[in-house]
């Protein structure tokens, strides 16, 4: 009975953290919770916004399994995540060694700050600025092999450079942002180990490849997790720039939830499949969780 | 002798393959705001463009006029200015709570606040559209504010600040008999600043950034946001006609004024950029 109302004293007192906390609380359960299990609820649903919602069971996962459409974006996500997640790991990591032997510490800085920048822009302007370059009318690529004397190329309709290009487009706006990461884990390193391999009469390349590339290797597990989860993710790069020609090539497993939803409202549909990705996220974070733990 | 030689020759090929990159980055941009400036026909001419040879206002023109991009445009400064306004108060409130000692609920609470960190927007897309509908905010920029308006991230990047702060500060504060209120508003706040100031110009890219919600949820012309009304101008639809497109001159442009107010933040406020940066990946 005491105790009762000494913790309701306690409750009372602490009143105005519960009421600072409520906003977060309220956004997470409305946003997040409650559309989660939500989602896993239409998922086993003939799902329509009028009328009755029947339940169906696994019909709409195993409708998913059965279609070719869900595959094709599957294997789409698939090719093009892993090269990006490859790529927007070892490319920044390479220039971030790069960068560190730049001995004047203005060009360093600027070099720096340009690299960054396509970070900070939409996918609209980046795809948009790349569609323009790639045109074959005054666009920048295609001026550049006239000069040399060879024809233009309508690159954006070709389906086999189309996943090369969202790869390298994506590169292209992070490679600066990652390679910062990186800049930021050398800066941290020990100078003493510098010095006592400089004493043992390391040179640069030595240097580089005995301490600083060491050092950065759980800088690289924390890229390496972000990339799987921005490739799993990815939807902008593709909803700006693709068309009908290279889509089969590239509308990855987001694009396919979204248009299967929300264009042809198959709605129970795409939750199954949103499901499915969410499931295969959280068991890669699990697993790559773990391999980080035992790691460092 | 010759390692020095060596030493130099890496030095000045390592540097010109820096200024080659950086070129990648800054001859499509210089290109970009060239051609915002070109008149309609010289937009057109097939040669690289860096400077326009005879500077023309025409392509602004027609955005704002033929395209009528002011609107979108506002709409972009409405969401992201009140949208980033609610994520700072609210993130910073939460992140206030995070570091007070125990009371009763504290364990759990702290866990609610930290998994959504585990549910990517994109993957419950379908359900969130659902809500939203039942919600009424269907073709509403509330709709676009109230997405993303609290993020784990910033409530646990202020609560590491609000951890910097000395306990005997506000010892002090209690004794002369000062709220929770008044402890968090003048005493947590304050001292907060440099983590105020990253949350906020994070908070803002993302918001003038946003496409997914504007794709999701909104419907009407007027309603647009800039990133989902430059798309169909930008993106030009050259392969199905090119009667009513517009020129490459307005397209360009647009591109320009979707960038300007983030080059002024990235000049004006780069050291939290880069602070920010790093704070995310010791983080995740």
């Amino acid at each position: 009975m005491n105790r009762r109302t000494k913790t309701l004293q306690r409750i009372f007192r602490a009143r105005i953290l519960y009421l600072l906390l409520l906003p977060a609380l309220l956004y997470f359960f409305i946003f997040a919770y409650f559309p989660t299990i939500d989602g896993v609820r239409i998922s086993f649903l003939d799902f329509r916004f009028i009328g009755e919602n029947r339940f169906i069971g696994f019909e709409n996962y195993r409708q998913a399994m059965h279609t070719a459409g869900f595959w094709q974006a599957f294997k789409n996500t698939v090719v093009i995540g892993l090269c990006n997640v490859i790529l927007t790991a070892f490319v920044p990591m390479l220039l971030a060694l790069l960068l560190n032997e730049v001995r004047r510490k203005a060009w360093k800085r600027i070099s720096q700050t340009v690299l960054y920048m396509p970070h900070l822009f939409s996918w609209v302007i980046v795809g948009g600025i790349w569609i323009f370059m790639l045109s074959p009318n005054a666009g920048l690529v295609n001026v550049i092999r006239d000069f040399f004397g060879l024809e233009s190329i309508y690159f954006m309709s070709k389906e086999a450079y189309a996943r090369a290009i969202m790869i390298g487009v994506n590169l292209w706006k992070q490679a600066g942002f990652v390679t910062i990461l990186y800049l930021a884990a050398i800066a941290g390193i020990n100078p003493e180990l510098y010095l006592a391999a400089m004493i043992d009469g390391a040179g640069g390349f030595k240097r580089a490849l005995y301490i600083t590339l060491p050092e950065l290797m759980s800088t690289l597990r924390v890229v390496l997790l972000l990339n799987i989860m921005g490739a799993l993710r990815m939807f902008n790069q593709i909803w700006v720039m693709r068309n009908e020609v290279i889509a089969p090539k590239i509308d990855v497993l987001m694009y396919y939830v979204y248009e299967r939803g929300l264009v042809q409202f198959k709605i129970g549909y795409a939750a199954a499949i949103s499901v499915l990705i969410f499931v295969l996220t959280l068991v890669i974070t699990l697993i790559s969780n773990r391999f980080i733990k035992y790691r460092v | 002798m010759q390692t020095s030689a060596a030493r130099k020759t890496f030095a000045v090929l390592n540097n010109l393959l820096l200024i080659t990159l950086a070129l990648t980055m800054v001859i499509p941009l210089l290109n970009v705001l060239a051609v915002s400036f070109t008149t309609d026909l010289e937009s057109y001419e097939n040669v690289i463009k860096l400077f326009p040879r005879q500077p023309s206002v025409e392509g602004y023109v027609t955005l704002f006029q033929r395209v009528a991009i002011l609107r979108p445009f506002m709409n972009n400064v409405f969401v992201t200015v009140v949208g980033t306004f609610l994520h700072v108060v609210f993130c910073s409130m939460a992140g206030y709570v995070l570091v007070r000692e125990k009371f009763p609920g504290k364990v759990l609470l702290v866990i609610l606040v930290t998994i959504p960190m585990m549910i990517p927007f994109e993957m419950i897309i379908i359900p969130v559209y659902v809500t939203v509908k039942r919600l009424g905010l269907m073709d509403t920029l509330w709709a676009i504010v109230v997405i993303g308006v609290v993020s784990t991230f910033s409530i646990l990047l202020m609560r590491n600040y609000f951890q910097g702060i000395p306990r005997s500060l506000e010892e002090s504060a209690t004794i002369d008999g000062a709220g929770e209120f008044t402890v968090f508003f003048r005493i947590y706040l304050p001292l907060a600043k440099p983590g105020l100031a990253t949350i906020t110009i994070f908070q803002f890219v993302s918001k003038w950034n946003h496409i997914l919600p504007a794709v999701l949820f909104l419907n009407s012309a007027e309603k647009y946001t800039l990133q989902v009304a430059l798309k169909s101008l930008v993106i030009s639809q050259e392969l199905t006609s090119t009667t009513q497109s517009v020129a490459n001159n307005a397209r360009m442009g647009g591109i320009v004024i979707a960038i300007i107010p983030l080059i002024l933040l990235y000049v004006f406020a780069q050291k939290y950029f880069i602070k920010g940066i790093m704070i995310g990946a010791v983080k995740e």
